[in-house]
């Protein structure tokens, strides 16, 4: 009982510590989170998400410090319009007008003195790296994984059932035959010994059945691997560039179809154009866990000039060795510029920088040792031969998640193929998905359903109904 | 004649009842023994021991575990380093362009994807072809991706620069030199801008423009009774009675899609109850393409036409007798009365190329009082404007050594001229010789320096067809080789101070230039030249206010060249050359698909076949020319005379040919061509002669045809392939299955004794040709209603039902459609032998039959294909399930599942099942090289031939069956349109291949359950049949009965 009743008092006050601590941190994550959103709209466009970097305005982190001179409103009358500001002559806004002229901070009249707070909020935290949130929290996948453990259990069990029942069988086999045997002796039936366990094992029948038993198993063994052949779920191979889902789709949440733009409207969901990553990376030049390592991978197969933030001309004719010398540059220079290299010597980041080049040529060099021209991905969805596939009917008309198929590439590090792209995979969606009926007037063609939804006769349209099953709906 | 036939035949075998033929029609696939000799008589002999087949079994079994059980290869996938923005990955991109050889014109739109064309459309804002094409516009494609094209220009051979070229040249040419630009017909404005700053820079360089089919006599004629040195404007859709005398204008000649457009409008029944349609009247000695699509055709000798045209000519004006053969007299005066009742709405042509001739034509025309109505001058027709009198007067040059330099723009002299040989010759006289030739040919392969010119899809141009009806040209695909456009060429080396070189396409900056001066200058729809620019380009075509012509006097001397027309040859044997469907002059030997592409009569590939009359002797047998004869796989040669040079020829017995007279295709013969043309045919460019005033005839009054002197065992017609087994003769015996059924159950499914394949009648008898289509339905269906599954019938009344129209009046049999079906479904070119072993691919055949008068009969052209039976024989014999029923109603056939018994091809009643007896496509992994015509590699094994292959159609492999699949690539397209904008489907999202291509608008592709569609406008009339309706297969394509507008009266 006093056992029950210290467990019970601790629990409760575990409880009321943890929803004070989360109440009181609810509110500042309301705070945040609309700072987030604000900053995300309004701010994102100029302002480095990590408020470390300048990119086209100033890094934001320590900005109520630096205007901590000032009264706070001085700081919301910048952000609501800064060229007012500078033509007052606040000493600030006329020193941060000389540093970043002729570029001109867009003016947000609209914003509340309250929404400026929480977005300073936000870049505070955001500088500090304590946002609530950043970690994310367990999640499906866990649940996932617990839940192949106790599938995992549950076998072991069945095993071990097997293995004990079996055990059983034997034993009661024996004793039978045992009282069987001692009972032909009784009889004096028996001639000779009682058969050993060897004479019974190499018995006609027991080796027949044996090896009927293997060709069985063969059998099904072969037939199930050689459907298996040319099937490579779960295939994640290493690619030129360490491309991460995560970091883009996941943490900074770039919707799929800004890259893979054929999806709504092609057979191909496309990967991206070079040109494609250089519209956010003409800002981002240091990634945030390979530093230049990969992106200067794009630079060169584009002819990026990240300096000066236009493509180079002729970059094609360009000898391999101009080349370098253009990135080698590029990449000495934003490494001194690192803290992580402030303090060393020109020559260990000339090393750097030549290790770091070396990377970039052996991912990207065709066989003549061009790194310009497009970059070779290794294809990882290989649909089978003969089979035609079509994003846009998925993901435009039938309204489809990437991850239905795709699986969570958000929270891919290095992206693998998530579905068994096999023909009855496929076949089983179509069995089961209901199409987008009501919404769309192309559908009115089947009249037939439209009064059988009428009449209360039928629930849903699945694609197999409207022939989603058929042989030339994929095969032509 | 003999006797009049309601019946239809196919040939001599089917109307002999040959045994060979009844056997054939009994089984699908030939009888291995006899097509198939497998390169060894005895093989067929030998034995293959136990051992040996436990040796290849061992082997295959061993060789197919090496190659499943390899990795999985790494697959790579390169994107764009920076995307064009008109590029969607995986979406066709359609651009507005002119198809334009010589005088040959067709406004196009070009499929591209992922920046190559694989495919060409026609173009239906033009107000010349409405939108149809013919089957070389379509076959254009695959002459950009043709192995043999010039990769870089060459000196004496010898790879070189282009500035290296330009060095050469100049040094080579100066002001005083005398040069010849030797070129066909040339629809382009701004190349004669170029010319004419040629001749600027160079005053003693004179334009030589000849046409190897030549209209020069058209030409001088109008220019003599008009003043206007160009072919008028023919309206087809105004005439209510067209006399063609020998011209081939459904064809070949001139302008055949524009006037195969008119032509139709003016003959589909649009009211069977209140039917109206034009007579055509073709005058001929060889059935041509045209003359086969007559109501009645006259016969006339080809020394004759003079005397026949003065025949009509004389009925009409008045005047004396004419010594044209007695009955095509008595038929000329009729018809000269049906033209003085159709004054006005009347057209006569003819393809003479004989001045005097033309000149009486034109008379005719303007007693008839058809200028003006049926013939205008306003819009009149540029795309002949060649003179081969010039190229006759540059030989003398020549021959004299008074040509310093001879530039070939876009012509073959050294080939397609009657006195090619001695152009061969002069040329050595010539110093410099420069050739602007894409692909090699006979002229370009005799001089020093060639400076190939760009294919057309990757060029700039524009082109003029008809007076005031512009279209541009645009590439639509970069370079594939160190070419240049011929243009840029000419303007480089006459240092042009209109061309600026230093921008990134100058030829392009020049066109525009062009343009903005000639064109824009005279519009007043646009302000600015940029927005004038983007919208014609856009649309490919402009057409631009031109006069009307007024009226037009003539001023021709018709008394005068009636007494010039020459006296016929009397009664020898008489040969005419005529201008082929499929390869033109030449100029398109080169092209695999044409010359795939069965001539519409004969139904022969691959070659030129003389063509010999037959003579019916009333019972069940016939004569031919020397006894010559053909069977179904073999056919004898003769020996052909002509001007002391003999050519061994195969012989095709042709119904329609006079007698007295042979006839054989020209163009063939090419020794130096690109891909597919070099040693295909016999040339008989020598044989032609030249007339006084120096023009080409094209036909021989003295030519000897031996009797057989061997005979020719790889005989290429596919006539009997895939016969549907006719109900023949006058005793209607069947030789199909329907024996089999009859005695067991009369009247019983497929027991019947006429089988409904072709329906034909005259227009005047079209009452009672609606009572017995409609009585013969009737009782097809009632058959039909009797099923062993009573509710087991399926409806396809929710969703598509696609079906399809074909209104046999309005095919022509150009065969357009046919090339379109290969382009649009990947279908393999397999040559010559394989066609002869029965083995062609086509999933589109057009089947050709006869009725009517035996030895002059009339045509029925049925195009042919998968009919997707609702209650298809095929599906339920199938023992893998390959070939099944979609629910929209399509004969679905997958590929991959097929294992190749061909149990489906034997029991489809229409033979439009298609085996893949070799691996045509090289896309096996074990590949059999399939040679087409003595090449080094296989035709498409080459990743350059591969480039015009459709990506969203599967390439078959050995060992499968395929057949036409409605285009189902293009009815998932145009589903999903529909579907990603949210709207209903309409007719315009999907339309077949075939369809597209029709310049007649024959075929009408549809959702039968859209009744509000195209479709359904169609399938409502009295007219429309299913073919074997009776059957029981339930076809979703519709027919539409052949009426023709025959006056028995001619006959």
């Amino acid at each position: 009982m006093l056992y029950k009743k210290i467990i019970l008092r601790s629990l409760l006050s575990l409880a009321c510590i943890l929803f004070m601590g989360l109440g009181a941190s609810a509110q500042d994550e309301a705070a945040i989170k609309e700072g987030k959103t604000l900053f995300k709209g309004q701010c994102a466009t100029c302002h480095a998400k990590d408020m470390k970097t300048k990119s086209t305005g100033p890094a934001l982190g320590g900005v109520e410090e630096r205007w901590a001179d000032y009264p706070k409103e001085d700081l919301y009358a910048w952000i609501r319009g800064s060229q007012q500001m500078v033509q007052a002559g606040h000493p600030k806004a006329t020193e941060l007008w000389d540093e970043w002229k002729p570029t001109v901070m867009t003016n947000f009249p609209n914003l509340s003195d309250a929404q400026i707070d929480n977005i300073l909020a936000y870049i505070n935290c955001q500088n500090l790296g304590n946002c609530p949130g950043a970690t994310p929290p367990p999640d499906a996948t866990g649940v996932g994984v617990a839940a192949g453990t106790s599938a995992g259990s549950s076998n072991l069990l069945y095993i071990l059932l097997f293995g004990l029942l079996a055990l059983l069988a034997l034993v009661l086999a024996r004793i039978i035959a045992n009282l069987n045997h001692m009972q032909k002796v009784q009889r004096g039936e028996a001639t000779g010994g009682r058969q050993s366990l060897i004479d019974i094992l190499t018995s006609k029948s027991v080796i027949s059945f044996v090896i009927f038993a293997l060709v069985i198993l063969g059998g099904y063994t072969t037939v199930n691997n050689a459907i298996d052949l040319g099937r490579q779920q779960g295939y994640a191979p290493e690619q030129p560039i360490k491309f991460s889902h995560k970091t883009h789709a996941g943490d900074q949440k770039i919707d799929c179809q800004y890259c893979h733009d054929g999806a709504r409207r092609s057979k191909h969901a496309v990967i991206p154009a070079t040109n494609t990553c250089i519209n956010c990376h003409a800002v981002v030049k240091n990634g945030s866990k390979f530093g230049t390592a990969e992106i200067t991978k794009i630079y060169a197969a584009s002819g990026f000039d990240p300096e000066k933030g236009v493509y180079i001309k002729d970059y094609d004719s360009k000898t391999p060795e101009e080349v370098a010398a253009i990135y080698k540059d590029w990449i000495k220079s934003t490494l001194s510029e690192d803290e992580k290299y402030k303090n060393k010597k020109a020559e260990d980041i000339a090393e750097v920088a030549d290790e770091q080049w070396k990377g970039i040529v052996a991912s990207l060099a065709d066989s003549d040792g061009k790194v310009q021209g497009p970059v070779e991905w290794n294809r990882i969805h290989n649909l089978p031969d003969h089979v035609y596939f079509n994003h846009a009917q998925h993901v435009t008309v039938g309204k489809i998640e990437c991850q239905t198929c795709h699986g969570k590439v958000e929270e891919m590090e290095v992206l693998k193929q998530y579905s068994p792209l096999s023909m009855g995979w496929c076949i089983n969606c179509h069995r089961e998905t209901k199409v987008q009926f009501g919404d769309n007037e192309y559908y009115e063609a089947f009249e037939q359903y439209h009064k059988e939804i009428k009449e209360g006769k039928r629930d849903k349209v699945t694609v197999e109904d409207i022939g989603g099953l058929e042989c030339q709906k994929c095969h032509y | 004649m003999k006797h009049q036939n309601k019946d239809l035949w196919i040939g001599v075998e089917d109307k002999t009842n040959s045994p060979e033929f009844v056997k054939s029609v009994e089984q699908e696939f030939q009888d291995i023994s006899k097509v198939e000799n497998l390169g060894n008589e005895n093989v067929m002999n030998t034995q293959t021991s136990r051992r040996d087949f436990l040796k290849y079994l061992g082997f295959g079994l061993g060789a197919a575990t090496v190659a499943a059980s390899c990795e999985i290869p790494v697959k790579k996938a390169m994107p764009y380093v920076v995307k064009p923005d008109a590029i969607v990955p995986g979406v066709a991109t359609y651009y507005a362009s002119t198809f334009v050889n010589g005088g040959d014109f067709c406004p196009i739109l070009v499929k591209t994807r992922e920046g190559r064309p694989i495919k060409i459309e026609g173009n239906p804002s033009s107000n010349i072809t409405k939108g149809g094409t013919s089957a070389r516009a379509q076959a254009v494609v695959l002459s950009l991706y043709d192995t043999h094209r010039f990769q870089y220009p060459t000196i004496d051979g010898e790879k070189a620069e282009w500035a290296a070229i330009d060095k050469a040249v100049k040094s080579k040419l100066n002001t005083g030199s005398t040069i010849r630009i030797v070129t066909n017909t040339v629809l382009s404005p701004t190349t004669k801008a170029v010319f004419a700053e040629f001749q600027a820079k160079y005053p003693n360089t004179k334009v030589v423009s000849y046409d190897p089919v030549s209209s020069a006599a058209m030409l001088i004629a109008n220019e003599r009774c008009f003043g206007q040195k160009v072919i008028p404007n023919y309206r087809f859709d105004k005439a209510d009675l067209i006399v063609s005398f020998n011209a081939d204008f459904l064809g070949t000649w001139i302008s055949p899609v524009e006037y195969a457009t008119q032509y139709a409008e003016k003959r589909k029944i649009k009211d069977a109850a209140h039917p109206k349609m034009s007579r055509h009247i073709q005058v001929e000695s060889h059935m041509s393409m045209t003359g086969s699509n007559a109501d009645n055709r006259i016969l006339v000798k080809p020394s004759e036409q003079g005397a026949a045209i003065l025949a009509l000519y004389n009925a009409l004006a008045g005047g004396g007798a004419s010594s044209v053969n007695a009955k095509a007299a008595d038929a000329l005066k009729k018809v000269a009365r049906q033209l003085q009742a159709n004054r006005g709405k009347s057209l006569v042509i003819s393809a003479s190329n004989d001045i005097n001739e033309q000149i009486l034509v034109n008379k005719i025309n303007e007693l008839l009082g058809n200028y003006g109505s049926t013939i205008d001058f306003g819009k009149a027709s540029l795309q002949r404007q060649g003179d081969e009198r010039e190229v006759q007067a540059l030989l003398k040059e020549m021959r004299g050594g008074r040509v310093d330099a001879l530039i070939v723009f876009g012509a073959n002299p050294a080939f397609d001229l009657p006195n090619a040989g001695d152009f061969k010759a002069a040329m050595d006289k010539v110093k410099t010789k420069i050739s602007f030739a894409g692909v090699p040919d006979e002229t370009t392969a005799l001089c020093g320096i060639k400076a190939p010119n760009h294919h057309l899809l990757e060029s700039w141009g524009d082109a003029e067809a008809k007076r005031g009806q512009l279209s541009l040209i645009q590439p639509t695909i970069a370079p594939l080789f160190s070419t240049r456009q011929a243009e840029l060429s000419l303007l480089t080396w006459a240092d042009s101070p209109n061309l600026d070189k230093t921008v990134d396409r100058p030829y392009f900056d020049y066109l525009k230039k062009c343009w903005k001066e000639k064109v824009f200058a005279n519009q007043s729809s646009f302000a600015s030249f940029q927005a004038f620019w983007d919208s014609t380009l856009h649309d490919g075509v402009l057409e631009m206010p031109v006069s009307d012509g007024g009226a037009i006097a003539f001023a021709g001397d018709a008394g005068g060249a009636s007494g010039k027309i020459a006296k016929p040859s009397g009664s020898g044997l008489e040969i005419s050359f005529y201008e082929t469907l499929n390869i033109g002059a030449g100029q398109y030997a080169d092209n695999p698909w044409l010359q795939e592409m069965p001539d519409p009569v004969m139904r022969t590939v691959w070659g030129n076949y003389l063509t010999v009359p037959v003579e019916w002797d009333g019972n069940r047998s016939y004569k031919t020319l020397n006894g010559l004869k053909s069977d179904m796989d073999e056919t004898d040669l003769a020996d052909v005379t002509v001007k002391g040079s003999t050519n061994r020829l195969p012989i095709v017995p042709q119904f329609g040919q006079m007698k007295e007279t042979v006839a054989l295709g020209l163009g063939y013969g090419r020794e130096e061509s690109g891909f597919a043309g070099q040693g295909v045919g016999k040339n008989v460019y020598p044989w032609m002669t030249m007339n006084k005033d120096g023009l080409t005839q094209y036909f021989n009054a003295n030519v000897q045809v031996s009797g057989k002197v061997g005979v020719d065992k790889e005989f290429a017609c596919v006539q009997y392939h895939h016969s549907m087994g006719l109900t023949s003769g006058d005793d209607k015996k069947t030789y199909v299955d329907e024996i089999e059924v009859m005695p067991l159950a009369k009247g019983f499914q497929g027991g019947l004794t006429e089988r409904s394949i072709i329906y034909q009648s005259n227009v005047n008898e079209i009452g009672e040709l609606t009572e017995k289509i409609g009585k013969k339905r009737k009782f097809a269906q009632e058959l039909n209603s009797y099923t062993l599954y009573p509710g087991h019938d399926y409806k396809y009344n929710s969703g598509h039902h696609w079906g399809m129209y074909v209104d046999l009046t309005a095919c022509t049999g150009c065969a357009a459609c046919t090339v379109a079906c290969m382009a649009e479904n990947n279908v393999p070119v397999v040559g010559k032998k394989e066609v002869h072993r029965h083995h062609e691919m086509t999933w589109l055949r057009i089947d050709r039959y006869f009725y009517g008068d035996i030895e002059n009969p009339n045509t029925v052209y049925q195009p042919m294909m998968c009919q997707h039976c609702d209650n298809a024989p095929c599906e339920n014999v199938c023992p893998v399930n390959a070939t099944n029923h979609s629910s929209e109603g399509l004969n679905q056939m997958a590929y991959n599942r097929c294992v190749g018994t061909r149990y489906c091809a034997n029991n489809c009643p229409y033979k439009v099942r298609r085996f893949n007896w070799y691996d045509f496509t090289t896309a096996d992994l074990f590949y059999n090289e399939q040679l087409v015509n003595g090449e080094a590699t296989p035709f498409g094994a080459d990743n350059l031939t591969r480039m015009v292959l459709n990506p969203d159609v599967t390439v078959r492999s050995r060992g499968v069956i395929e057949k036409c699949s409605f285009c189902t690539q293009r009815i998932q397209e145009g589903k999903l349109t529909a579907k990603k904008e949210g709207r209903k489907l309409r007719d315009a999202d999907v339309k077949t291949a075939c369809q597209t291509a029709c310049p007649t608008g024959a075929i009408v592709f549809g959702d039968m359950n859209n009744h509000s569609g195209e479709l359904a406008e169609h399938l409502n009339s009295p007219l429309n049949y299913i073919a074997l309706e009776e059957v029981n297969v339930a076809s979703s394509v519709t027919y539409s009965a052949k009426i023709n507008n025959k006056d028995e009266s001619l006959a």
